[in-house]
């Protein structure tokens, strides 16, 4: 539906560096990346609110390089709402179909509904400066989607929201994704957000997108150890490949064995990613799982991690476990403790460092 | 210094100016206060001195008051003022908003600096200018003369000086509210189909009527307030400030005194009223 061919973009001492992506029709995309990463100017672009130094954009196969943000067709919902306070609810959310030449309650008219659909129709009058944050984040996305685009963009939409909140837009994100069929792109630095919305998703740093497809995959096959640090990846070991037979390699990393799947040869320098939750914790053998890969250590640290609980063993290196609660406590885990761990050889995902991600 | 305070561990006392109803003295703010006071103080020792002499004779105060050519003269520099601000909101607005959406540039920085050179200008300097550029010999002057508008000692000429001297206050004044509207807003009007100046005209402008509005009474104020460089092109017809001195110099300092405390009063009152006019200009929270 929209795609970027090595588009480069300097604003000041930023920039962009040779993005090429692709957003389909359907598509919840999100773009990820730590602050300053240029997400928000890459948004912007895609709106047409910078142009490319070089490079192409493209929109349904027609190049919209030149084309201004207005004949687009490209809704932007900010981080801060910016709603225009000089207007009313009803008046903010009929902009756009006033910029289209509507008379002013003819457009008002056709927003009633909206406003009623985001249960804000009780604020119809009042100014921006008297709603709180979610009732803005309603009326910014009602004045988004008032003039249907073909694409709604994103900017960290749910940030400034209180949990209660964020669950609520969340579900109206999702309707509007899965019920309305709208192409959304959304731009977070939040792995969550990215984990409990995404179809696809792209993954910038320092101006340069690193990884990208569909948000399964990037989230639990990063392409690079930098995506696979900014993901969350818990534990990440450099390590060799001692042998691989078929496939089925063994990579010392640090000094631990690992069996791993990966088709690197001999020699070669990988990565190991394995979840916190792929990580087995349990003081005797007899627990474990039948696996080649299982060592033991003692534990250092216990986190409390909300709902859940990180253990950290010292196993020759610095492994992390996520458990819940309850089993810490049946198991009678607690700093100094002595443990076995284990993992599946197939829940480790090789990155081989010699191939940029993807390759 | 012992502060008194009854407040217990952890617990805010009410105001850091008042402790168990008494005033806490703070020698730092109350240091400033004092030479604040110096300088306001002239203002109202000036103010208090020519109120009290005037008000001592009444009757010739009055008559000057109701003399036509006072009058006149007034009428004449508040709206040459006002034509001058008018032609400033045309003219400067756009300029303003260049200035405040530009990226850092030589030529922005250039372009600052010649918006600025009026402020720094002796003002005989700045009516020297405009004399040169508006004399009917001048480069712009010459042609318009041709078609029938006259500059030296004439109306327009007053307006001109005046536009000259009083551009920056507004100009600037301006930028800096344009300054303040945030992009995203303009950003989010063009992804919703308004074009640049739709955009302008409907967002971003509403937004800096506060600071058109200061701007202009800034600009009105120094406007009117000129004299050398109104009076090297246009002497006469007498603004208000030439008549002082044409009187101070001629009839001495009893009518010009009066004179000067007309317009002191009269613009007290327009700035007053103007200021609980637009009082609310530009507010657009609906709690307040």
């Amino acid at each position: 539906m929209i795609a970027f061919d090595r588009v480069s973009l300097r604003l000041g001492s930023f920039s962009l560096k040779e993005i090429s992506l692709s957003i389909n029709r359907g598509d919840y995309y999100f773009i990820i990346g730590p602050s300053g990463a240029g997400k928000t100017v890459l948004l912007e672009a895609i709106a047409g609110l910078h142009r490319p130094d070089s490079g192409r954009i493209l929109l349904r196969g027609q190049e919209i390089t030149d084309l201004p943000p207005e004949r687009r067709g490209i809704g932007l919902v900010y981080q801060d709402y910016s709603l225009f306070p000089n207007m009313t609810v009803i008046d903010n959310v009929s902009y756009g179909l006033r910029a289209r030449g509507l008379h002013r309650h003819e457009a008002r008219e056709r927003v009633a509904g909206l406003l009623e659909r985001f249960g804000v129709e009780h604020l119809a009058y009042r100014y921006p400066g008297t709603l709180s944050g979610g009732e803005q984040q309603r009326v910014a996305l009602a004045r988004a989607i008032a003039v249907k685009p073909d694409i709604l963009l994103l900017d960290e939409p749910l940030s400034a929201l209180d949990p209660v909140t964020q669950e609520r837009f969340i579900a109206d994100l999702r309707r509007l994704h899965q019920d309305e069929g709208l192409t959304i792109v959304h731009v977070s630095h939040s792995r969550r957000e990215a984990h409990m919305l995404a179809t696809r998703m792209a993954v910038i740093i320092d101006g340069r997108l690193v990884d990208e497809g569909e948000a399964d995959v990037v989230l639990s096959a990063p392409g690079s150890r930098e995506v696979a640090a900014f993901i969350g990846v818990e534990n990440i070991l450099d390590g060799v490949v001692m042998a691989n037979d078929g496939g089925h390699a063994t990579v010392d990393a640090g000094g631990l064995r690992f069996e791993a799947l990966t088709d690197a040869a001999v020699g070669e320098e990988v990565c190991l990613c394995i979840r916190a939750d792929d990580l087995i914790v349990a003081p005797g053998d007899d627990r474990l799982p039948n696996t080649p890969n299982k060592m033991s250590g003692t534990i250092i640290q216990i986190i409390e991690n909300g709902p859940v609980t990180d253990v950290l063993v010292d196993a020759g290196m610095e492994l992390t476990a996520v458990m819940t609660r309850r089993s810490v406590r049946d198991l009678g885990l607690s700093p100094g403790v002595r443990v076995n761990i284990s993992v599946r050889e197939d829940a480790i995902h090789v990155i081989r460092s010699a191939l940029s991600a993807r390759e | 210094m012992k502060i008194e305070s009854d407040s217990v561990e952890g617990e805010v006392p009410p105001s850091r100016w008042r402790v168990r109803g008494r005033r806490q003295v703070d020698l730092c703010i109350v240091s400033f206060c004092i030479l604040g006071a110096v300088l306001a103080g002239l203002t109202v020792l000036a103010l208090a001195n020519i109120t009290i002499t005037e008000l001592g004779d009444p009757l010739h105060l009055i008559e000057v008051a109701a003399s036509s050519g006072v009058l006149g003269s007034i009428l004449l520099t508040f709206s040459a003022g006002a034509n001058a601000v008018l032609l400033l909101i045309i003219f400067g607005t756009p300029l303003a908003y260049v200035l405040a959406r530009a990226p850092p540039s030589r030529f922005k920085g250039v372009v600052e600096s010649i918006v600025d050179l009026p402020l720094i200008l002796p003002h005989t300097v700045a009516g020297l200018l405009v004399y040169l550029l508006f004399m009917r010999r001048g480069w712009l002057g010459a042609p318009l003369a041709e078609i029938g508008l006259a500059f030296e000692d004439a109306y327009p000429g007053t307006v001109v000086a005046m536009l000259f001297v009083a551009s920056p206050f507004f100009v600037n004044t301006m930028r800096e509210g344009f300054e303040k509207v945030p992009l995203h807003l303009e950003n989010v009007a063009r992804t919703l189909g308004a074009g640049t100046f739709t955009t302008f005209r409907t967002v971003t402008l509403p937004l800096s009527l506060r600071h058109l509005f200061n701007g202009a009474i800034l600009a009105w104020g120094r406007a009117i307030g000129e004299f050398a460089a109104v009076v090297m092109i246009a002497y006469y017809p007498f603004i208000i400030s030439t008549l002082i001195y044409y009187s101070f110099t001629t009839s001495g300092i009893r009518t010009s005194r009066s004179i000067a405390f007309v317009v002191i009063v009269v613009s007290l009152g327009v700035f007053y009223l103007l200021r609980r006019l637009t009082g609310y200009l530009g507010r657009y929270d609906d709690r307040v």
